[in-house]
């Protein structure tokens, strides 16, 4: 029996034990409620779920604990215990979904990244295609405007070359009617032998002179001339007239009757006036004795003659 | 008392104490040595992560509460220093995912500041 009473000694000893450690308490504190609130707000992330699973399990089991010591009622330092370490787990799972969001926000920007640089390189080689193909159209334009100066050019050469051809085939003619050059233009003389015998017709060397002056007439269409008709002194002063007239009129039909517009032939007689001789002897009065045909300048009209000497 | 009563008596003192030890899982020594290692251990990962600077509240709290329980370990006081080392190794864990999250999204605001200054020069060419 006494062994008995020992045994129930030492189990109300055991209970005491028991008891002593496990008071008591109150079902929360304020650091519970703490850790409550913030697993509450890290439940409402969707980012903790995707990115911290293990950490907010991990924050769940210590929450667990400490909710399970305020409904056993346990101490209040063993409930604040455990609730601050739910407390500053659950923390860590906010922490640790924020980095894994940051992770993927520097990875995600990292391919925009790469993909822009692409864009920025594409835009490049596209402007550099533009202003490879503008300036290759510049270059054709720069090539073509080389041809037209250089065909202009070859025909300005062209046409100088002409100009030059026929001013020579006109200086040669106008050599091989003794033509001479004056203020009025060019000069030739139609001489007296050139003419039957105080006669208004020309000899066959006469036409064959007046041929060539229209020739030249004909490549020259910017000239015209004047036929001036003259005698010596001999002779009845309205006889003289008459004939000068005459022996010019021949000369300027010869002309238009070769093909010259007959705007660009203008005549006169003058009778005995401006001999170029002295009256005195046969010789000079031959001399007197002819037409004069001025050729005028290229484009300007002829002079009239000076005062009479 | 007889030596059969005396053994009685041992054994159930041998119970009560289980009891005790079972209802408020008092610590023993050796898992309470191996909680303030791993403890020690996330301080030390917290610090190469950059704590010090980037959680400083956080990983000074660690420390406090290594040195205590290191100071429990010393004295035998097994379960306080239990509890501390597990207090200390949440502060530790909270102070490396703050200080790696802090670097995680400076990294990203500059990468998005260098993506917005490329954009930017991306459209300008654009619209030359």
């Amino acid at each position: 029996m006494k062994v008995r009473a020992m045994t129930l000694k030492s189990a109300i000893f055991a209970g005491a034990v028991f008891l002593a450690g496990c008071s008591t308490v109150p079902t929360t504190t304020a650091t519970l409620d703490q850790a409550r609130a913030d697993y509450v707000a890290a439940s409402n992330n969707p980012q903790v779920a995707s990115y911290a699973p293990l950490e907010f399990r991990q924050a769940s089991e210590a929450l667990d604990r400490a909710n399970r010591a305020a409904a056993d009622r346990e101490s209040l330092d063993t409930i604040d215990r455990l609730a601050y370490v739910a407390k500053q787990r659950v923390a860590t799972a906010q922490e640790v979904a924020r980095a894994k969001a940051a992770e993927k926000e520097i990875a995600d920007a990292g391919r925009q990244r790469d993909r822009m640089q692409l864009e920025a390189r594409t835009a490049e080689a596209e402007r550099a295609r533009r202003e490879a193909a503008n300036a290759n159209a510049q270059v054709a334009v720069a090539q073509q405007q080389a041809q037209d100066a250089q065909a202009q050019a070859a025909a300005a050469q062209q046409q100088a070359a002409q100009l030059a051809e026929r001013s020579a085939h006109l200086e040669a003619i106008l050599v091989e009617l003794h033509a001479q050059k004056t203020d009025r233009g060019m000069v030739v003389t139609i001489g007296d032998v050139l003419f039957a015998t105080d006669r208004a017709e020309l000899t066959p060397n006469g036409v064959a002179n007046v041929r060539k002056l229209a020739e030249v007439m004909m490549q020259n269409p910017d000239r015209t001339v004047l036929v001036e008709g003259f005698t010596d002194s001999t002779g009845s002063a309205a006889h003289n007239q008459d004939l000068s007239v005459r022996r010019a009129q021949a000369v300027a039909q010869a002309l238009t009757s070769l093909g010259v517009p007959r705007e660009r032939v203008a005549m006169r007689g003058y009778g005995e006036a401006f001999p170029v001789a002295s009256n005195d002897n046969a010789a000079n009065r031959q001399l007197n004795r002819r037409v004069e045909i001025v050729l005028s300048n290229e484009g300007a009209p002829i002079p009239p003659r000076a005062a009479m000497r | 008392m007889d030596m059969k009563s005396m053994n009685l008596l041992m054994r159930v003192g041998a119970a009560a104490a289980v009891l005790s030890l079972a209802a408020c899982a008092s610590p023993e020594k050796t898992p309470a040595t191996a909680a303030v290692a791993v403890s020690h251990n996330a301080v030390d990962n917290a610090v190469t992560a950059g704590a010090p600077e980037l959680a400083p509240e956080e990983i000074t709290a660690a420390r406090a509460k290594m040195m205590r329980a290191n100071q429990a370990l010393a004295a035998k006081d097994y379960k306080l220093a239990r509890e501390l080392a597990v207090q200390a190794q949440a502060d530790a864990k909270l102070a490396q995912a703050k200080a790696s999250s802090a670097k995680a999204n400076a990294a990203a605001d500059a990468l998005n500041e260098d993506l917005r200054v490329l954009r930017q020069e991306v459209d300008r060419a654009n619209s030359n």
